[in-house]
């Protein structure tokens, strides 16, 4: 039967977007409650969320910290990966654990012991704490998924353009970092949706100004509204955007 | 440009393993010397040596009178073309061949002009726009030749530059290397394990072995008068005969042969399978039986077993014109010029 897998599938995606399509459909619920029965469309929530300052500071809040937290865990992902990749030095193996073993911390821990940390050593919860955290979550993922793609290619490009006259900082610049832009800009746009969505290290890592999956927790509290509906619609857009930016510019060239 | 070099007392040890013993060798200006020895015989370390990506443990690198030992490759005034060619696949070929003129600090425009120069010297000048991944293995070896040659090098390295190419076209780059070493005048240091090769393309082989230099000499002496054993069998096909050099001569099954040989006691006597022929040369061999035949195009090539020494079989090269059959007995002889002797190994 040909039915059969078809019906698989459908079931499947059903069961993964029912809810993100519920959350998206209610967004445009014209009534004081995100349940059915379905009243609307209407575009008053969505009024009212991008007219709320609190609201539209802390999205901005969340873009700044997972840009910024995103290119310095890139960039510090890179440098470790080079230096592994590049010089033979004792110890490399567990280095390279070492690097790669927060993956398995979770994040409630990770933003425990920063807090722990942070606030011994006197410096203020602020979004910079929260991009501290970021930081310490992305880099073991940015730092696996360039080191993966270095390989004998580029060390022999990178020996052919040192034998043409290039400095180190040339040979990085201008052979080692575009040949390896896939895997850059795949870790970079990971790491974005990872910030972008991060809540518990930003909760206990923020006083004052917060991120929005934060100031989305705050909302719930006094309740269930539409307006939440509309915000987590607003979230989910950009992710899917990054997604989509990631596999136009990333995947598809990496294919040719 | 070109400039030649001098390696003096060049000893290298990876570890525990001697790489290379005592390498002496002067390379003239625009001279095509072809470093030629099996896999893991030095002759890429040797090369690495002089392109500076290894400092020897000990011994000096003169290139044009300079010392150039402890230089880093960036600052030595050779460039390399890479077994695998090592291209930029990011850039265009402009971009490849002008990225040393950049490194340089040439500007743009000029830098494009000499790149789009060198580019139509190795025949790639509609292509100046393409990147690496559009072209075949022959182009990409090309790009990589006008690229290392862009900068102006006083030497220019290849290591086993033609390795990745099939026979035929093999053949067709070794002549155009040549003709582009002719036409610029650098000294080219070209590593290969293929003796045909170096031999077609060299105005000096360096055969290596173990570390250490075997011979050296233009393709002709180091092919036909070989300085050892090893150069002997490594050039090409040899029959090894089992003599006996006394006062007298060398004494084989053949008989005692007037060849003039320095070594004493027990020897090889060493010919080449195209010295045996059936006309009548200055040295007889004796009648011989076919044992089998088998035709090669530009020559037959025949097992032969001697009248004189029966567990001796003997490899010839006849010519192709004339196939003789099975079990028929032709009478050898051989030229004494073709001739060499070495001392057995113990």
């Amino acid at each position: 039967m040909r039915v059969l897998p078809w019906i698989y599938l459908a079931v499947a995606f059903v069961f993964i977007y029912l809810p993100v399509g519920t959350l998206v459909l209610f967004s445009f619920q014209d009534g004081q409650l995100p349940v059915p029965p379905f009243n609307g469309p209407s575009l008053r929530w969505y009024v009212d969320v991008l007219g709320d300052t609190r609201l539209t500071a802390a999205l901005v809040n969340s873009v700044l910290v997972a840009l910024i937290a995103s290119l310095i865990a890139v960039s510090l992902g890179f440098l470790a990966a080079y230096g592994l990749a590049r010089h033979v030095m004792p110890g490399s193996a567990l280095i390279r654990g070492l690097l790669i073993a927060p993956l398995t911390v979770s994040y409630l821990i990770v933003g425990l012991g920063l807090l722990i940390v942070l606030t011994q050593a006197g410096l203020g919860l602020s979004l910079m704490t929260a991009g501290i955290g970021h930081v310490v979550i992305n880099l073991p993922l940015a730092f696996a998924i360039i080191y993966a793609a270095m390989g004998a290619q580029q060390q022999n490009a990178e020996r052919a353009a040192r034998d043409l006259g290039a400095k180190e900082a040339q040979v990085i610049l201008l052979v080692t970092v575009p040949m390896l832009a896939p895997a850059i800009g795949a870790a970079f746009f990971l790491s974005m949706t990872f910030s972008w969505d991060e809540f518990i290290i930003a909760f206990l890592l923020t006083r004052f100004e917060v991120t929005l999956p934060v100031e989305i927790w705050s909302l719930l509290r006094s309740g269930l509204s539409p307006r939440l509906n509309a915000i987590g619609s607003l979230v989910f857009l950009v992710s899917i955007a990054v997604v989509l930016i990631l596999e136009l510019l990333i995947f598809r060239k990496r294919q040719q | 440009m070109t400039a030649p070099v001098t390696l003096k007392a060049l000893n290298h040890w990876f570890g525990t393993f001697q790489a290379l013993k005592d390498i002496d060798l002067i390379i003239e200006a625009g001279e095509y010397v072809a470093l030629l020895g099996p896999s893991g015989c030095g002759k890429t370390t040797l090369l690495s040596v002089l392109g500076g990506f290894i400092a020897p443990s000990q011994g000096s690198v003169m290139i044009g009178g300079r010392d150039m030992t402890r230089v880093a490759s960036a600052k030595r005034p050779t460039t390399t073309m890479f077994q695998d060619y090592a291209l930029f696949p990011h850039m265009s070929l402009r971009d490849n061949v002008g990225f040393g003129l950049r490194m340089a600090g040439m500007g743009r425009a000029e830098r494009y002009r000499k790149a789009e120069a060198q580019l139509a010297l190795v025949g790639l000048a509609d292509a100046a726009s393409k990147r690496p991944h559009e072209l075949s293995g022959g182009q990409r070896q090309r790009v990589a030749l006008a690229r290392a040659l862009a900068v102006g090098p006083d030497v220019l390295l290849l290591d086993e530059p033609l390795g990745a190419l099939d026979l035929k076209l093999r053949r067709a780059m070794q002549d155009e290397l040549k003709v582009i070493q002719r036409q610029v005048g650098t000294t080219f240091v070209h590593v290969t394990h293929d003796q045909e090769e170096a031999m077609a393309i060299a105005d000096r082989i360096v055969v290596m072995n173990a570390g250490k230099i075997e011979d050296q000499g233009p393709p002709a002496r180091v092919y036909r008068q070989p300085s050892s054993l090893f150069t002997a069998d490594f050039m090409g096909e040899m029959n090894h005969i089992p003599a006996q050099v006394t006062r007298q001569g060398v004494e084989t099954p053949f008989g005692v042969l007037p060849v003039p040989v320095a070594v004493q006691g027990p020897a090889i006597l060493c010919l080449r399978p195209e010295a045996i022929g059936t006309n009548d040369a200055e040295i007889t061999l004796g009648r011989a039986r076919v044992r089998d035949v088998a035709f090669f195009g530009t020559h037959i090539r025949a097992h032969l077993v001697p009248d004189v020494a029966p567990d001796l079989v003997l490899i010839a090269h006849l010519p192709p014109g004339q196939m003789p059959s099975v079990d028929t007995m032709l009478s050898l002889s051989a030229g004494s010029d073709t001739i060499s002797v070495f001392p057995k190994e113990p």
